[in-house]
């Protein structure tokens, strides 16, 4: 038993064949794209994946938000096909690693990235197909590399679909920050990513606007933006940069927007510095384009100031948690049933228990487990029951608190987690760094350096000459890195960092004995 | 109002500095706290208040406030 995003797509299109999926800007134009018009490219896309004899393999994806990445995908998904959607901000090692250990045999590459090309395919042997999201042909004759409407094309010569795939099947594999350092692949079948679209309580009028800003690769945006988007038949529209935020919210004037907390943090900076004499609704109407109504928002902690504060703009924002392990959402909020301060009413399909105040979910959004990790698998998968991680209660009335982490895992307020241990790594190949600790404070990431001290001496280096070395060496290293993963903020530190018994640096004490200097 | 200080008042709607300690060698995200959606907001503001078009990329690049005003001044 199980359902299939599959089933769900194919209603939707049935039933809202004219109203329009997907609305994108081109050139400050708005284009469109109807339910019918979408699922006729989707059907092509995974029969022309058929045709390239890709039946059960794993294709990857790396892109920013565009209708053709959300076809592509879901020719992938609804097709006999993994889809594995990566990060495109991540360095090219990076992404070279991550289509290695998915064992992705082909990638849908948007034409922003074309410049990962000859990398890729240098490093990666086993991708036999490459297609650029873009229905115009392309002039490259190296055999593997041809555009998205070249795909579609090819799905000419399959005479049937594609067979149905089963609700137990893997769909997608979504790579998260592991504790350990390694970024691990999270493996969600159909059944897992239908059942959390459906158990979400939340329904809209069709033809809804709501308008994605978050990264598309995130499990949150592409399940709750997406795929519950489509099945209910809401008008997505895409925001083409962070930098047009506000303006696409005047141009779009959506009802319904997912954020992370960050988002409406940065928003409220815009909000409070006005003028106050303008009126809250006028000021409003400015910044959310007039109509917004709702923000779902997850991935992070969320002060409830905000919440009280958008309200006076006639915004309800509704906090959510979950996890892509978990496909992703867990609870939520929702305009009924809310609580400030809490993270909602588990889903219907979830349910909770806690082991020493740790949250535990069981249920058929909860992932088959890591791919190729068995051991990661099952130490966070035991009796079905997943551990998040995350420490918490439930009150009387049945709402889920947080109240702290148990693994060493950075939670940014962009909803990006971040493994220390992971940056740690790479900054301590430089020789002047003896120890490194990262920690995330003010939204950002501080790296905590006690210099090599043979190195200082060997060169001669006073305090200021050590902080303009590492401050340089940090500029270096942030340049290849997704603004999320870069160091703002340097500790240097006089002593070596405290230890335990079993000599491992004592995160926590860190943060004390030698403080962040206040700006 | 002059551009740059229309400029340091946009800066200052995300951070606690006053538009008048602003000096050219503070850097958004160390120094004033900028997040880095802050930042990439900020820049769509320059790009309304100065009807200019700003190339993402380049201006993703930019450090500190001085660099930020020397790339208005380049459009």
């Amino acid at each position: 038993m199980g359902i299939l995003i599959r089933d769900i797509l194919e209603e939707s299109a049935k039933k809202f064949a004219d109203i329009k999926a997907v609305k994108w800007l081109e050139k400050k134009e708005v284009h469109e794209r109807s339910y019918s018009g979408l699922m006729e490219n989707v059907i092509a896309v995974r029969k022309g994946l058929q045709a390239e004899g890709l039946n059960g393999k794993h294709i990857s994806l790396i892109g920013t938000s565009s209708v053709e990445w959300i076809e592509s995908y879901l020719g992938i998904i609804t097709g006999n096909t993994v889809a594995v959607p990566l990060d495109a901000g991540l360095p090219e090692e990076d992404l070279v690693d991550l289509v290695n250990r998915s064992d992705s045999e082909a990638l849908f590459l948007s034409p922003k990235n074309k410049a990962l090309l000859d990398g890729i395919l240098a490093g990666c042997p086993k991708i036999r197909k490459v297609w650029i999201l873009q229905e115009e042909s392309l002039d490259v004759s190296d055999g593997k590399t041809a555009s998205l409407g070249a795909l579609k094309a090819a799905s000419g010569k399959c005479d049937s679909d594609t067979s149905v795939p089963s609700p137990d099947d893997v769909a997608t594999i979504i790579f998260t920050s592991g504790t350990t350092g390694k970024s691990k692949g999270v493996m969600l079948t159909q059944n897992n990513l239908a059942t959390n679209v459906a158990s979400v309580d939340y329904t809209t009028d069709p033809g809804s606007i709501l308008l994605s800003v978050l990264p598309i690769h995130h499990a949150f945006c592409l399940v709750m933006d997406w795929l519950k988007g489509f099945s209910l038949g809401t008008t997505i529209c895409i925001n083409d940069s962070l930098l047009h935020m506000v303006k696409n919210m005047g141009i779009f004037k959506p009802q319904v927007m997912l954020m992370v907390p960050m988002m409406i943090e940065t928003i409220y900076k815009r909000l409070a510095s006005a003028d106050a004499a303008i009126p809250k609704k006028v000021l409003a109407d400015n910044v959310f384009g007039g109509n917004l109504k709702i923000i779902f928002t997850g991935g992070a902690h969320l002060d409830p100031f905000y919440i009280d504060e958008f309200a006076e703009y006639g915004v309800e924002v509704l906090e959510g948690y979950g996890m892509s392990e978990c496909s992703p959402v867990i609870s939520s909020n929702t305009p009924e049933t809310h609580k400030a301060g809490s993270i909602g009413k588990p889903l219907p399909n979830a349910e909770i228990k806690f082991e020493n105040g740790e949250i535990l979910v069981k249920g058929s959004s909860v992932m088959k487990g890591y791919y190729q990790m068995p051991e990661e698998t099952a130490e966070t998968l035991k009796d079905g029951w997943l551990h998040t991680g995350d420490k918490g209660y439930m009150d009387e009335d049945g709402f889920l608190f947080i109240n702290g982490r148990v693994k060493n895992l950075i939670i940014l307020s962009n909803g990006e987690n971040i493994s220390p241990e992971e940056i740690e790594n790479k900054l301590a190949l430089d020789a002047l760094v003896g120890e490194v600790i990262v920690t995330g404070e003010d939204n950002g990431l501080t790296a905590r350096i006690y210099p090599d001290q043979d190195v200082v001496a060997a060169k001669g280096l006073d305090e200021e000459a050590i902080k303009t070395a590492l401050q340089a060496f940090l500029d270096n290293y942030n340049k290849n890195q997704p603004t999320y993963r870069q160091i703002t903020g340097l500790v240097i530190r006089k002593n070596p960092f405290i230890r335990s018994a079993t000599k491992k640096i004592k995160r926590q004490e860190a943060l004390i004995d030698e403080p962040l200097p206040m700006a | 109002m002059t551009k740059e200080m229309q400029f340091k008042t946009i800066v200052a709607q995300y951070c606690k500095v006053k538009p008048e300690d602003m000096n050219n060698d503070m850097r958004f995200r160390e120094d004033l706290g900028f997040s880095s959606l802050d930042f990439m907001s900020f820049l769509g503001e320059l790009e309304d208040t100065f009807d200019v078009e700003l190339e993402e990329e380049d201006a993703l690049k930019v450090l500190t406030v001085g660099e930020a005003l020397e790339l208005l001044e380049r459009l």
